[in-house]
């Protein structure tokens, strides 16, 4: 018993406490509720940082492991644990969850206390949902990251909240019930929820491997969201407030190819490598269409959103490549995608914030009118275009690279190499429009000429994404050294099972 | 050897008392009566327990006969405060008119 | 002594420069607009000249020190032990790496300073300085990067700076209302993107093949396994090397064509002369541009073993041939389209990109030295030019702003549609212009190839080596050179002679010292830049010598040989790379000199005196040659590919995602059904269904109760006698029945 992560995961929860404690109706509340939220947010950063100082890359296995008995009878467990799978899920997660927080401090001007509530509340899920270790102790926290964000969209929404809320809320919901019959399956047939004895005892369910598989897939595909499964997400993400969407495209989505890589390979391996290139080919779709879909929006939010079924369809390819640079690669741009999409959520929310519209016809001409925040965000872009030196392009290059070699795409594996490829290219395409349309030509029109350049704690949440933005791109040996030991291990036991095959 | 009383006579005693007993609950109405018609009831069990005793050499009967005579203190307590209350607010303990449970 | 360990520098330099002018750089300028400028134009431009320094001692380290190549690590970049890839951050000091950077370096503080002067009294001045720092640090890293991959950032990261100086101007529409310059910054990123996709794949292919992407490594690997026949594993299947080769060689020419403006990817270069005139000196045609021959010099191993093995595409055409058609090509139709323009810049892109087809062409057919040595004068020469059309468009501006002050011809003001670029507003501007005119026409004749300036001397070499090895090459090349002459004369006469055709060029000025100072300096290394590469005068001579260079002759070969792996393995009998004894063979010159002459004499028949006016339609307008000029590459992506791929993306985003998936899908068909399910059940099931059962069972309950309550009088006595008779009724069962 190490309580570190027990704690870090339900620390949130003080401050959530905290806040429900101090009085309602003053004005001055509201600064000492948000005051509460960001300090927690920030301790609860800081708790991640010490999980990570006290976290040994060398160890394969789960580390700083909270383990006891729940349920007994029915064999579920409290099983919380990190390894190199999920460490950097956990500082991405209290890491934006924190600038997210931070950056609403003037966005959010209506029932403050039960947004700062369900921000944090939101941080304990998602925390838990990294952490957990027990199938029944994740699906929980899995469900229940649901309903905070389901009221931060309904409530502090754009003008069809209710609806975009109500659509992402049932999108979800129907497809976790397919893992959760998926699960209940293997906990009855293995008499254990936790992951490890569940992989080690996965003889017990290997007959249904194929639709048990399925179901988990289903679950994760929908919250990735991989191509056919992505309509809600256009929808979630404009209508969700600033917070909601940093929050939305930097870990939410995070959980679904999480949970691929965490259940879906080391618990149905053979599955895994028949539905590879299955997988792959959506993957590679989704790469394409979100690329050439978001081309076309004249919503720069829901260009954001588009693009992210771009990225997130690399993150699918590399984690279906099923080796070692591949899964890296995704892995490491799950983060980078959270940094830049998130940072990119969060220009347009200082831009939104002036003007009030996210239709870019309407912009035009910012750069002369801000150019501190032009240039943050011609950064942002182009880390989110994979240029060489920012991050973007680490992630990318490391997923196509293990997409070459994969075995699981054989035998022409560059074909799937080579469509992927074709999406660097139109990221520049869509990517420079948008900016083209936003920040070039000449300032026409009253507002833009109106608008304000950031102001000191917009700088200094946009230069805590530039740290890691830059980080990633010039050093990420460290990065890639948090998981290789668990990746490899993992690539290990799935090699063994397609030489099992042959 | 004390004189041997046959055991019918116990039992023959008791189902009396028992009887009136019975009869006292179902005929009359003053609540006190019922009460006393109960207890009445109450110790013709007693008594045949304590005969039995006797009569098997053994002493579970008589053990029971002071949880009975508990109870039935406990209960005329209970019962005689409430025929207090109900004599307060009705002024009057003729059970007929207590009938508010009427469907 | 060496000072190997200063080659970071080159890189450090540059980010000071452009950290200080990004970050205080517009405080500067707006609070002291003089001084500001003169600071931050001075800064950025010593910090080049510092590159340019350390790259010089560079330089010299590397004659005391046998040119050996040198690795300088800096740190490791991506490291990934389980997937065994490796890349280090680390510079590769060799004889190619430091001709390139003196060439960026030393070209690039020449354009520097000219700037300093061109930019003056622009609002945006110091963000002009830090773009161009910025691309210096990322020309560097290209040219000195050990790896592909560290070779690949400063690839794509000149691309980005060529993104951001073209579209410098964002703010300004063209007549129609288009915003030209953004849009032109954006179709060249694009573009050069396309190439990008070719240099990735083939870099991931490399590290399949050779588990690493260090040069040095590769090209150690890809001989060995040559020599050893290996086959390489892929994906299940094992594959000749040489196919594999075959395959990267063919992607890095994608890449080539996208970054050095060759077919099919050219079209961005001439639209990017709408960036400021420097930058079209630096990026679009000494330096950036060159980065494409510069990676196929540095892959010269791989393109000989292609060649070697003897594999093609298909069955076609080996790659370095392809290499070569495409740049022989590309050298033709850019002559022919230069013919056409009006532009003094566009004739010069055009320019740029015909000569970078000669280079590319070079290195096709194997002269890599040539190409090299091209790639060099050519920087001197059409740096020149490019400063010098921009001291020409410089002066006509001078003249435009000085009628319009002056007050005279306010016809000629606004609304004649003037443009200072186009050339038939000019004539006659050598006499306002002297020296402006004078390096200008010695880098034209450089560019026509007049014997004995620095053009002469690399197109010689380019074309003896295609005479002896690759004839229809040679004989395309040629034609090239004509036409080459043929613009050059055109481009000089419409600027420089005749008379004014507007009252602009009556009144242009000189240009100041700031700027003419950097074009003598062009000038002068225009005239003498020949010097580098030298030709034995007789074939007797090369022979003797064994075809290897000695004393000042084939100074460039002898220097550059040690980085070109694949001249040594050519003469261990490894590879079959054709080399030329370089003389100055009077075949080849004599031709050569015959067609720049009579080119340039063509073009002063044909438009001497012409055009009289600047509304007169050129000579050659009605001439099959002029149609012949018109390549429809460029109308073909953007009158048929661009709006067809908006279509397509508005119909995919409005009809299939948004119409068809996102409202038919879920909201008709998922949520309808759903929804008049609901209804079914609440309306119908429900009302009648279940509520039937549950409301039937509620008045059943109802009915028997009313009953039932009848036997609850409320008399303890009916409870009491209803606990007997239960008394006696179990009395009774027990004693009789349960027997």
């Amino acid at each position: 018993m190490n309580w570190i992560l027990t704690i870090v995961t339900f620390l949130p929860l003080i401050g959530v406490l905290a806040i429900l404690l101090t009085n309602p109706p003053k004005r001055g509340s509201e600064n000492l509720v948000k005051g509460i939220a960001v300090v927690t947010s920030a301790i609860t950063f800081l708790g991640t940082l010490l999980i990570l100082m006290r976290f040994d890359p060398g160890t394969p296995g789960l580390q700083l492991v909270d383990r006891f008995d729940w349920i007994p009878s029915w064999g579920i467990q409290y099983f919380l644990g990190v390894d190199g799978l999920s460490i950097l899920m956990v500082l991405l997660t209290s890491f934006i969850s924190m600038l997210a927080i931070a950056s609403s401090w003037n966005a959010i001007k209506t029932q403050v206390k039960q947004f700062y509530i369900f921000c944090l509340l939101l941080e304990t899920g998602m925390l838990g949902v990294f952490l957990a270790q027990d199938l029944f102790l994740f699906y929980i926290f899995w469900e229940f990251t649901l309903v905070p964000m389901y009221f931060l969209i309904g409530i502090w929404g754009g003008a069809r909240r209710v609806y975009a809320s109500i659509k992402f809320f049932l999108y979800t919901m129907a497809a976790s019930l397919l893992m959760l019959l998926a699960i209940l399956y293997m906990g009855i047939n293995a008499g254990t929820f936790s992951l490890p004895d569940l992989i080690a005892g996965r003889a017990a369910f290997a007959g249904a491997q194929d639709l048990l598989f399925l179901g988990f897939f289903l679950a994760f595909a929908v919250k990735v969201p991989i191509f056919p499964f992505h309509s809600w997400l256009p929808d979630a993400h404009t209508e969700a407030p600033t917070a909601g969407s940093i929050i939305l495209a930097g870990v939410l989505l995070k959980m679904g190819t999480y949970g691929l890589i965490r259940f879906n390979l080391p618990l149905f391996p053979e599955a895994a490598y028949r539905y590879a290139p299955a997988i792959a080919v959506l993957a590679i779709i989704g790469i394409i269409y979100g690329a050439i879909v978001s081309f076309a929006q004249k919503d720069v939010k829901k260009l954001v959103a588009y693009s992210s079924i771009s990225h997130l369809g690399f993150v699918t390819l590399g984690i279906f490549s099923l080796n070692a640079a591949g899964i890296q690669g995704a892995i490491l741009q799950g983060v980078n995608h959270g940094l830049s999409t998130g940072a990119l959520f969060f220009l347009v929310g200082v831009l939104y914030e002036q003007t009030h519209t996210r239709d870019m016809s309407a912009y035009g001409g910012v750069w002369k009118i801000m150019p501190v925040f032009s240039v943050l965000s011609l950064i942002v872009v182009l880390s989110s275009m994979g240029l060489p030196g920012l991050n973007g392009f680490v992630g990318e290059f490391t997923i196509l690279l293990g997409s070459m070699g994969a075995e699981s795409l054989a035998p022409r594996p560059w074909i799937f190499t080579a469509f992927a490829t074709t999406g660097v290219i139109l990221a520049a395409v869509y990517l420079l429009w948008m900016f083209q349309r936003v920040f070039m030509g000449p300032a026409e029109t009253k507002e833009v000429k109106g608008l304000r350049d950031m102001n000191r704690g917009e700088l200094v949440i946009m230069l805590s994404f530039l740290l890691f933005i830059f980080w990633i791109g010039i050093a990420p040996s460290l990065y890639f050294h948090l998981m290789d030991s668990s990746v490899s291990a993992l690539v290990s036991h799935l090699s063994s099972t397609l030489m099992a095959l042959r | 050897m004390p004189s041997a009383v046959n055991i019918n006579w116990y039992i023959a005693l008791s189902s009396i008392l028992f009887t009136i007993g019975v009869l006292g609950v179902l005929l009359r109405r003053n609540a006190i009566i019922l009460f006393m018609s109960v207890e009445l009831m109450l110790n013709s069990a007693n008594l045949l327990f304590v005969a039995f005793a006797r009569h098997l050499g053994q002493l579970d009967g008589q053990v029971l006969v002071f949880f009975v005579i508990t109870v039935a203190a406990a209960e005329v307590a209970v019962g005689l405060a409430l025929i207090v209350a109900i004599f307060r607010t009705k002024k009057s303990i003729n059970i007929d008119e207590i009938n508010l449970l009427k469907g | 002594m060496n000072t190997f360990n200063l080659a970071p520098l080159i890189l450090i330099l540059p980010v000071i420069g452009l950290l200080l002018n990004g970050l205080f750089g517009r405080r500067f300028v707006e609070a002291n607009p003089a001084n500001g400028e003169r600071l931050t134009g001075w800064l950025a431009s010593l910090m080049t000249i510092g590159a340019f320094l350390v790259s010089l001692s560079l330089f010299l380290s590397l004659l005391a020190h046998g040119f050996e190549p040198i690795i300088v690590p800096l740190f490791n970049w991506i490291d990934i032990p389980s997937a065994d890839f490796l890349v280090n951050w680390a510079m590769q000091v060799d004889t190619l790496s430091v001709t390139m950077m003196l060439v960026v370096t030393g070209v690039g503080s020449l354009i520097h300073i000219y700037a300093i002067g061109y930019m003056h009294g622009d609002p945006d001045f110091s963000r002009f300085f830090t773009y161009l720092n910025l691309f210096i640090f990322f020309m560097l890293i290209l040219v000195s990067g050990s790896s592909y991959l560290v070779m690949f950032v400063g690839w794509e990261g000149v691309g980005l700076c060529s993104y951001l100086l073209i579209s410098f101007w964002w703010a300004r529409l063209d007549k129609n209302g288009v915003p030209a310059n953004a849009n032109a910054g954006r179709k060249a990123m694009i573009m050069n993107r396309i190439g990008d996709f070719g240099v990735i794949l083939a870099m991931i292919l490399l590290f399949w093949t050779f588990g690493t992407l260090d040069y040095q490594a590769v090209f150690s690997g890809a001989v060995e396994m040559f020599e050893a026949n290996h086959m390489v594993a892929f994906g299940g299947l094992s594959v000749p090397l040489p196919t594999v080769l075959t395959a990267v060689t063919a992607l890095f020419l994608l890449g080539v064509t996208g970054k050095s403006a060759q077919i099919p990817l050219y079209t961005w270069l001439p639209d990017a002369m709408a960036g400021p005139t420097p930058v079209s000196a630096l990026i679009h045609a000494a330096t950036m541009v060159t980065a494409g021959v510069y990676l196929l010099v540095r892959s010269n191993v791989l393109y000989e073993i292609v060649r070697t093995s003897g594999a093609t595409i298909l069955g076609l055409i080996s790659t370095p041939n392809l290499v070569a058609w495409v740049g022989a090509l590309t050298a033709f139709f850019a002559a022919l389209i230069a013919f056409s323009q009006n532009d003094i810049k566009k004739v010069l892109a055009y320019s740029t990109v015909s000569q970078l087809g000669f280079m590319v062409a070079a290195a096709g057919s194997g002269a890599y030295v040539a190409a090299m040595f091209h790639l060099v004068t050519h920087a001197f020469f059409k740096a020149l030019l490019f400063l010098g059309s921009g001291s020409v468009i410089h002066g006509m501006e001078h003249g435009h702003h000085h009628l319009a002050h002056a007050g005279h011809g306010a016809t000629h003001t606004d609304d004649d549609g003037f443009d200072p670029q186009d050339m038939r507003y000019m004539g006659g501007l050598r006499r306002r212009m002297p020296t402006t005119f004078i390096v200008y026409l010695i880098g034209s004749l450089a560019l026509a190839g007049i014997i004995p300036l620095a053009g002469f001397w690399s197109k010689d070499e380019i074309l003896l080596h295609d005479q002896t090895y690759a004839t229809p090459i040679f004989i395309v090349l040629a034609i090239a050179a004509l036409g080459t002459a043929f613009y050059v004369a055109r481009q000089l006469i419409m600027v420089f002679f005749g008379k004014p055709r507007h009252a602009a060029a009556e009144h242009a000025a000189e240009s100041p010292a700031l700027m003419t100072t950097p074009l003598v300096v062009l000038a002068g290394l225009t005239v003498f830049g020949g010097l580098l590469n030298l030709p034995y005068l007789t074939r007797a001579m090369a022979e003797a010598n064994h075809n290897h260079p000695a004393g000042i002759f084939l100074m460039l070969e002898s220097w550059l040989e040690h980085s070109l792996a694949s001249f040594e393995l050519a003469e261990e009998g490894i590879l079959a790379l054709p080399r030329t004894p370089v003389y100055l063979s009077l075949l080849v010159a004599g031709i050569s000199t015959a067609l720049a002459v009579g080119g340039l004499l063509l073009g002063y028949l044909v438009y001497r005196g012409r055009p009289r006016t600047s509304s007169e339609p050129d000579r050659l307008a009605r001439t099959p040659i002029w149609w012949w000029s018109v390549l429809p590459l460029n109308s073909l992506y953007m009158k048929g590919f661009v709006p067809l791929f908006n279509r397509f993306s508005v119909w995919l985003a409005d009809k299939v995602d948004w119409a068809f998936w996102h409202d038919f899908v879920h909201d008709r068909v998922i949520r309808d059904i759903f929804v008049t399910g609901a209804e079914f059940s609440a309306n119908v099931l429900d009302a009648q269904g279940v509520d039937g059962v549950v409301n039937g069972a509620g008045k059943t309950t109802q009915r028997l109760a009313r009953g039932l309550r009848l036997t609850q009088t409320g008399y303890a006595r009916t409870y009491a006698l209803a606990v007997l008779l239960g008394a006696v009724g179990l009395l009774v069962y027990f004693l009789f029945m349960a027997g």
